[in-house]
């Protein structure tokens, strides 16, 4: 299944062209293994919601609810407008679960699928990328929520919607590579998810979910130094009429690609040694 | 022309204590690094192999034997692509096929032919493969009906039946096999072996680890044999398993 090359033979020059020989590698073929990734994403979502005869849906309603009640309490703390506060809200909550949920999930990616690692020589990065499949089709239920609110309160300007799609590639993108940073570490280091998950809840507070930028006023720092603030803004905005303006995208574009390099050669580095540590 | 070459190849297997684990303590120390040697982090290495060189060729049916602990596991790990050598180098070329753990990869609300699925993707079939395949494996369980029924109904010895069926489908160049044989009831059973025959038959290279004298007369023409991570002979069955025998019986 599996060909390893001779070493004797094969010049140094090649380590420098392909730098990330071994990642780019086993990134192909997790790619090329797609159903696999698939099937195991989707089998995971039903297990967690057997014989529940809306499965998923439980957590569209959840999260509606807590969407509808925030949406009110919240709105009344802070003198919103409704029309306004409640999409802005409502789409924040649902893709910061998305983001949340892939990072948190991946920290265990390798190490839940201990089993099948031990045991065959499947590529490694498949099982991140089930994590982000998985987490994928709870958004898409979770998805509802947004075509709801914006049914119901509209957008500010529907011209820019076509800017989400390529703002929710740049999201997932950047959710992915660190999910795979989050995972390679949380292999060999168990108290990693617990640290993760703290950051990712305060990361929650300081950034634009909440509250709208404007309130901030003179402490607008708070959400321009933060690279979650931007991630978010780029499918937010284009959905409730804002296009995101050029330093969000390039933030997003700029956190994509150095993330992907970070990654894949923390990947180069340590994917041998998974194995041996999970 | 399946082969795989061993070139001076060790294994260090990290046994991490609770510690080890531990990012907070790892940090914590990293201010007193120059007191306390680097082997008081918690981690404790154990050496697996420890500098194996080895070549398999076509036609080879190698047994291996050894006591609990000398390597035979890990040495199958290695084979197979599982466990990357932390020295040395191993060079292989076919299709390996690792049955080391029977009961991997099974989900207990898919039916067994869901499972059957998943099991050969796993296993690294191509779907056209399984599809090909699929009825064949589904009439050698000989399960019927229950193969549209959820795994968690089934008993141990129907999923035994389901596993093994599956993992023997695929076509191997090279077949890894730990200690797989003995499945469910007596005519399975029976079915089974000339099932592991025929596809030892069709492998080129099988490597098998067993503590079975019979297993090891029947299937193996050479015998490896480990003892604490080396390889203290490697050579035509009858020779090395006489003198492993004697040296056994001697303690």
């Amino acid at each position: 299944m599996k060909d390893f090359v001779d070493a004797p033979h094969s010049p140094h020059v090649f380590s420098h062209i392909e730098m990330f020989a071994t990642a780019l590698r086993d990134l192909r073929s997790s790619l090329a293994a797609w159903r696999l990734w698939c099937l195991l994403g989707w089998l995971e979502i039903r297990q967690r919601y057997a014989r529940s005869t809306l499965g998923p849906f439980w957590l569209t309603i959840s999260m509606g609810v807590i969407v509808g009640s925030i949406g009110v309490v919240y709105g009344a703390l802070f003198n919103q407008n409704i029309a306004d506060y409640l999409p802005m809200m409502g789409i924040g909550l649902v893709f910061w679960g998305l983001l949340t949920s892939i990072i948190n999930e991946s920290c265990m990616a390798y190490i839940n699928s201990a089993g099948y690692i031990r045991q065959t020589a499947t590529p490694k990065l498949l099982f991140m990328l089930q994590a982000g499949w998985r987490n994928f089709l709870i958004f898409l239920h979770n998805f509802l929520i947004v075509i709801l609110l914006l049914a119901v309160f509209g957008s500010k300007d529907w011209s820019t919607v076509s800017l989400f799609f390529p703002g929710l590639v740049l999201f997932i993108l950047n959710a992915l590579w660190i999910g795979q940073v989050a995972g390679i570490i949380s292999a060999r280091f168990r108290d990693l998810p617990q640290i993760i998950s703290a950051m990712l809840q305060m990361a929650f507070y300081v950034t634009p979910i909440l509250f709208q930028p404007g309130m901030l006023k003179d402490h607008r720092w708070i959400i321009d130094y933060n690279p979650f603030a931007h991630l978010l803004e780029l499918v937010r905005g284009p959905l409730v009429g804002a296009a995101p303006d050029t330093l969000t995208w390039t933030v997003g574009i700029v956190m994509a690609v150095a993330g992907w390099l970070l990654a894949l050669a923390l990947t180069e580095r340590y994917l041998k040694r998974i194995p041996y540590w999970v | 022309m399946s082969v795989i070459r061993l070139h001076n190849v060790c294994v260090d297997l990290p046994v991490f204590e609770l510690s080890g684990r531990s990012l907070k303590m790892h940090l914590a120390r990293l201010g007193r690094r120059g007191r306390i040697g680097k082997d008081n982090d918690g981690v404790v290495i154990v050496r697996a192999l420890d500098d194996l060189t080895l070549t398999l060729q076509e036609g080879d049916r190698v047994g291996l034997i050894g006591r609990n602990g000398a390597g035979k596991s890990t040495l199958l790990r290695v084979l197979a692509g599982i466990y990357a050598p932390t020295a040395g180098q191993i060079y292989s070329r076919g299709r390996i096929v690792p049955l080391l753990d029977i009961a991997l990869g099974m989900d207990e609300l898919s039916t067994g032919r869901q499972n059957l699925r998943l099991r050969g993707l796993l296993l690294g079939m191509s779907n056209a493969e399984i599809r090909r395949k699929i009825e064949e494996i589904a009439a050698f369980t000989e399960l019927g009906d229950h193969l549209d029924l959820p795994l968690r109904t089934y008993s141990s010895g129907m999923r035994l039946r389901l596993a093994f069926a599956v993992s023997t489908a695929v076509d191997a160049d090279i077949l890894l096999l730990d200690e797989v044989i003995g499945v469910g009831d007596a005519s399975f059973m029976k079915k089974a072996e000339g099932r592991m025959l025929d596809l030892q038959s069709r492998a080129k290279i099988v490597v098998l680890a067993s503590h079975s004298d019979t297993v090891i007369h029947q299937m193996c023409n050479k015998a490896l044999w480990m003892d604490r991570g080396r390889i203290r002979e490697f050579g035509p069955m009858d020779e090395v398993a006489a003198r492993y025998a004697a040296a056994q019986s001697a303690g």
